[in-house]
């Protein structure tokens, strides 16, 4: 469970240009199913799934991982926490170009000093599940959409975080690929993981993979749903 | 004279420590009021960041000193050939008042230094930042150290006039001449080899203490403190006299010279780098319960414990080969 | 393990950056590279020429006598190498004849002597260093030397041999002589002397020895092999402090381009920093990181550097410096240097150069690692 009680955040804090992008946020996620934050652009999706997943600390209020406190924790703890607990992937996927695909995925593994030939053989495994694995040692930037994204969903898994969060997944992908997306996140669904996604896409909403459902306007939460 | 290559480099090394120095004790004394690791704030959060960027400086600025201590005796001993009786470092430092309190000052910041990375490393380990107050506290008193030794180090080599005649060695370890040196040189060669036997098991043996039990650590940097004192005397009262094979000749410079194949080194870079990594031992034991500590500290200790321990050891050993190996027969 | 597992991984990514902007980094490496290539010539060579110079200085006399009148060297009288020889210490005390001469037709000076024991020149022939026949362009076999003291007067002198160059630094101007032909040629009188050598068995005794010559000959002038090869000490280490004065100049101007270079990171490299911050890669990380390039960059440069200046100073004899550290004499040494580098000096060019580079990076580097993490999100 992934409790967030009464959370603000506000940027640029205490300067003429401050902004809070959430307003008094109270939410419950559970650990196991797929749940999307939807609102309309600059409702605070993005930020809210920052705070969730340990990328920025809140300007008020608690947000607390399987009971333990995270929002307090100094940027160091944190860091080690998203890493082991949470894989990420971006709005505009943020895969590095001039590296191989391979060497993209193992990228979130370097600072944890593992046995750099498990990551490897970790890394091989997602990529051959999300059928990527001839393309493994190709740059990311010869990628076709699809291919870019679900080499980003392996960079995410591939310190087998509990926890995947994706902000946008399928705003540049058309029917076919948004299907092969949500058919990805039900497998990972039932093999146990947390999916958290923010979109505006009907037809993510209204998939049968989704569990739960959390409507934003202006930085408060309107709606639950599941 | 300040126009020597050594010198402008060794100047060059002082001015960036003295700089990191201060900036440091700035930002320590902002931590020592603002510190406040359960507050999320924005202020909060950039002082955090802000100690990997004082670390990293810190780290590689002291890194750098240690080396420049080589360098700057190294340096002291080549520079003899231009004092009228200079021999070896000794006379360079003695040629003005200050050569001697500038080396001082400069081993002094290498021991300071060494106990604040040891706490940086560890401070690191924890995730919860256990050290960092104690840490930047530390800093507040080694800036000013870093500023003397800078100071002193200036004087000394814009003092540095040839046409002095200086005095080196010989007189300087002889009985007749009073002060601490002639001390160390009269002590008695036996009591001194004896001494430093006894040192030797000591620190070895609150060493293994340390690393077997975990506990300790306090002991065993006062140990190895006890062994460094030890160490130099008997390197003046009897080990320098192994070295040169002569019954009369106790400095502890002239080891360093090429003549004596650089044997000086052998003793001096494990001697204070075993003291340095004792003591730091020393400065974070008291630190061992923190919560965050608990799992990660005790292996580093224990490999620090380790590498002291080697170095203690390689002290006593290098000295067994240096009397082995000498012509000179003290007793029987 | 883990810790060196974890450099292994930031050095290895660090590796493929580098390789990825190949451009950047080649001009960063090449302009340290240079730096390094300057001071390293600077340091090499003077320790070069200090190593000849001791050297050469093994041949010198530990003491030396001259006379002086009216407070210039004049020509000492033989009755000193008696009296020399009369103080307890001294041995070996021998009367030197040598001086200047200046050659009108090529405009250069030889040094020209009368050497001492076994290499004597029989009368009318001379031994020459290599510099006097390159500046009288004597290159074929058997050519006279002739030299004219004054206008009209012209000595014929056959050449019995030339110095080979392995301690040229002193004999590329050598000129030595028979006694004979030396006072003939100069008009030197018999019984008296340039100056007179001595050797001393005990250095510990010279200040003695000097002491006690002084009271018995207040008009002589007394100079021991440590005040010359001090002389000759502080003149190269001046020399060569004012190169690296120089040198260390670029180095600033270098540091300072680096650390702009270094915080004006491109878009694209920014934008890279903020991904890894995003995936999981703290502060800490992101520095070890830059630290692995910096250190890459400073390792290739110093290498480079320093090869290059060792090919620099030892094979092609200093061709950029040698003026400025050599002196301004007319005749040069051709000869090469022989390669004399110490740890010590390594360590000296090390802290000079990687130091400040190092250290004009960090704060630049730190400001790019301490991104918001989020901020690839948008
Ligand atoms: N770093 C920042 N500094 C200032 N304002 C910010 C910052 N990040 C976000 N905001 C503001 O916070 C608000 C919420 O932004 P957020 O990115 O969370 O919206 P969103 O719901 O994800 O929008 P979209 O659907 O367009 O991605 C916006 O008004 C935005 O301008
Ligand atoms: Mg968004």
């Amino acid at each position: 469970m992934i409790s967030l009680s009464d959370v603000s955040k506000t940027y640029n804090e205490g300067r003429p240009n401050a902004v809070t992008a959430l307003h008094g946020v109270t939410l419950d996620i559970a650990r196991t199913g797929v749940t999307v934050f939807m609102g309309p652009s600059g409702s605070g999706k993005t930020t809210l799934l920052s705070l969730v997943g340990c990328m920025a600390r809140p300007t008020t209020g608690r947000i607390t991982l399987d009971g333990e406190p995270v929002s307090g924790l100094p940027e160091r703890f944190l860091t080690e926490l998203r890493r082991v607990k949470f894989g990420f992937v971006f709005q505009r996927f943020n895969l590095i170009r001039g590296l191989s695909v391979l060497d993209n995925v193992m990228l979130p593994a370097a600072p944890s000093g593992e046995d750099p030939k498990a990551v490897q053989a970790r890394a091989m495994m997602r990529l051959e599940a999300l059928g990527l694995a001839e393309k493994a040692l190709m740059p990311v930037e010869v990628l076709s959409g699809g291919e870019t994204q679900r080499a980003a969903i392996a960079r995410a898994l591939v310190n087998d975080a509990p926890v995947l969060i994706a902000d946008e997944p399928t705003a540049n992908l058309d029917t076919a690929l948004t299907h092969r997306f949500l058919d990805i996140v039900a497998g990972l669904r039932d093999a146990g993981k947390t999916v958290i996604l923010t979109s505006h896409d009907p037809r993510i909403i209204s998939a049968s993979a989704v569990t739960a459902v959390v409507e934003m306007r202006d930085g408060q939460m309107v709606r639950g749903r599941g | 004279m300040i126009f020597r290559t050594p010198i402008l480099t060794l100047l060059l090394v002082s001015a960036l420590a003295i700089l990191v120095a201060l900036g440091a004790a700035w930002f320590g004394q902002r931590v020592l009021r603002q510190w406040d690791l359960t507050s999320g704030s924005r202020a909060q959060l950039l002082m955090e960041r802000r100690t990997e960027l004082i670390s990293t400086l810190f780290a590689m600025v002291m890194l750098a000193e240690a080396v420049a201590l080589f360098l700057f005796v190294f340096n002291a001993d080549r520079m003899a050939a231009l004092f009228v009786g200079a021999m070896c470092a000794v006379g360079t430092l003695n040629v003005n008042p200050y050569g001697f309190p500038a080396l001082y000052a400069k081993i002094g910041v290498f021991f300071a230094a060494a106990v604040w990375l040891v706490m940086d490393h560890v401070d690191r380990l924890g995730r919860d930042y256990p050290l960092t107050r104690a840490k930047y506290a530390l800093v507040l008193a080694i800036a000013p150290l870093v500023i003397v030794a800078g100071g002193l180090e200036l004087a000394w080599y814009l003092g540095l006039k040839t046409d002095v005649i200086t005095s080196c060695c010989s007189k300087l370890f002889t009985p007749a001449n009073a002060g601490i040196s002639d001390e160390m040189a009269a002590v008695d060669p036996a009591l001194a080899l004896w001494a430093l036997a006894g040192a030797q098991v000591l620190v070895l043996a609150l060493g293994t203490f340390a690393a077997k039990t975990g506990r300790g650590h306090g002991l065993f940097a006062l140990a190895g403190a006890v062994f460094f004192a030890v160490a130099l005397t008997a390197m003046v009262s009897v080990i320098a006299l192994y070295v040169y094979e002569n019954p009369n000749h106790h400095c502890p410079f002239c080891i360093l010279k090429p003549e004596y194949g650089y044997i000086g080194y052998a003793f001096y870079i494990p001697l204070f780098g075993a003291t340095a990594l004792a003591l730091g031992l020393g400065a974070v034991a008291p630190f061992k319960r923190r919560g965050s500590l608990r799992a990660p500290l005790p292996p580093v200790l224990r490999r620090l414990t380790l590498w002291a321990m080697a170095g203690f050891a390689a002290y006593g050993a290098v000295t067994l080969y240096a009397i082995a190996r000498s012509h000179l027969i003290l007793f029987g | 393990m883990k810790t060196l597992r974890r450099q292994r991984a930031l050095a290895d990514y660090t590796l493929a950056a580098l390789a990825r902007r190949k451009v950047k980094n080649s001009a960063l490496v090449g302009v340290f590279s240079l730096v390094v290539f300057l001071l390293a010539s600077a340091m090499f060579f003077a320790s070069a020429l200090r190593h000849e110079a001791d050297t050469a200085l093994q041949g010198v006399p530990d003491l030396i006598v001259q006379h002086l009148s009216l407070g210039r060297q004049g020509m000492i009288s033989e009755d000193r190498i008696a009296e020399l020889e009369s103080i307890r210490g001294v041995s070996k005390v021998r009367g030197r004849l040598w001086g200047y001469y200046y050659d009108r037709v090529v405009g250069a000076n030889y040094t020209v002597m009368v050497p001492d024991g076994g290499a004597m020149p029989p009368p009318g022939q001379v031994i020459v260093g290599e510099g006097v026949l390159r500046a009288r362009g004597l290159d074929w076999e058997g050519a006279p030397l002739f030299l004219s003291r004054k206008q009209g007067d012209l000595s014929r002198f056959d050449i019995a041999k030339t110095f080979d160059s392995d301690s040229a630094l002193l004999t590329a101007d050598l000129l030595l002589m028979n006694e004979a032909d030396f006072r003939a040629f100069f008009s030197v009188p018999a019984g008296v002397y340039t100056d007179i050598a001595a050797r001393v068995r005990n250095a510990n005794e010279l200040a003695t020895i000097v002491d006690k010559a002084t009271r018995i000959m207040p008009d002589e002038r007394f100079v021991t092999r440590d005040d010359i090869a001090r002389t000759y000490m502080k003149l190269f280490d001046w020399r060569e402090g004012l190169m690296v004065a120089l040198g260390a100049m670029a180095m600033l101007a270098f540091a300072i381009f680096a650390a702009d270079k270094a915080s004006g990171l491109s878009a694209e490299e920014s934008r890279e920093i903020g991904i890894l911050k995003a995936i999981g890669w703290d502060t800490r990380d992101v520095i070890a990181m830059k630290l692995w390039e910096g250190g890459l960059v400073s390792i290739g440069a110093f290498l480079l550097g320093c090869v290059a200046a060792y090919a620099h100073v030892f094979w092609f004899g200093a061709t950029l410096f040698a003026p400025v550290l050599k002196g301004w004499a007319v005749i040069y040494p051709d000869f090469p240097l022989a390669p004399v580098i110490d740890a010590a000096q390594l360590v000296t060019l090390f802290l000079l150069t990687v130091l400040p580079y190092a250290a004009a990076t960090v704060v630049p580097v730190w400001r790019v690692a301490s991104a918001d993490p989020d901020a690839v999100m948008r």
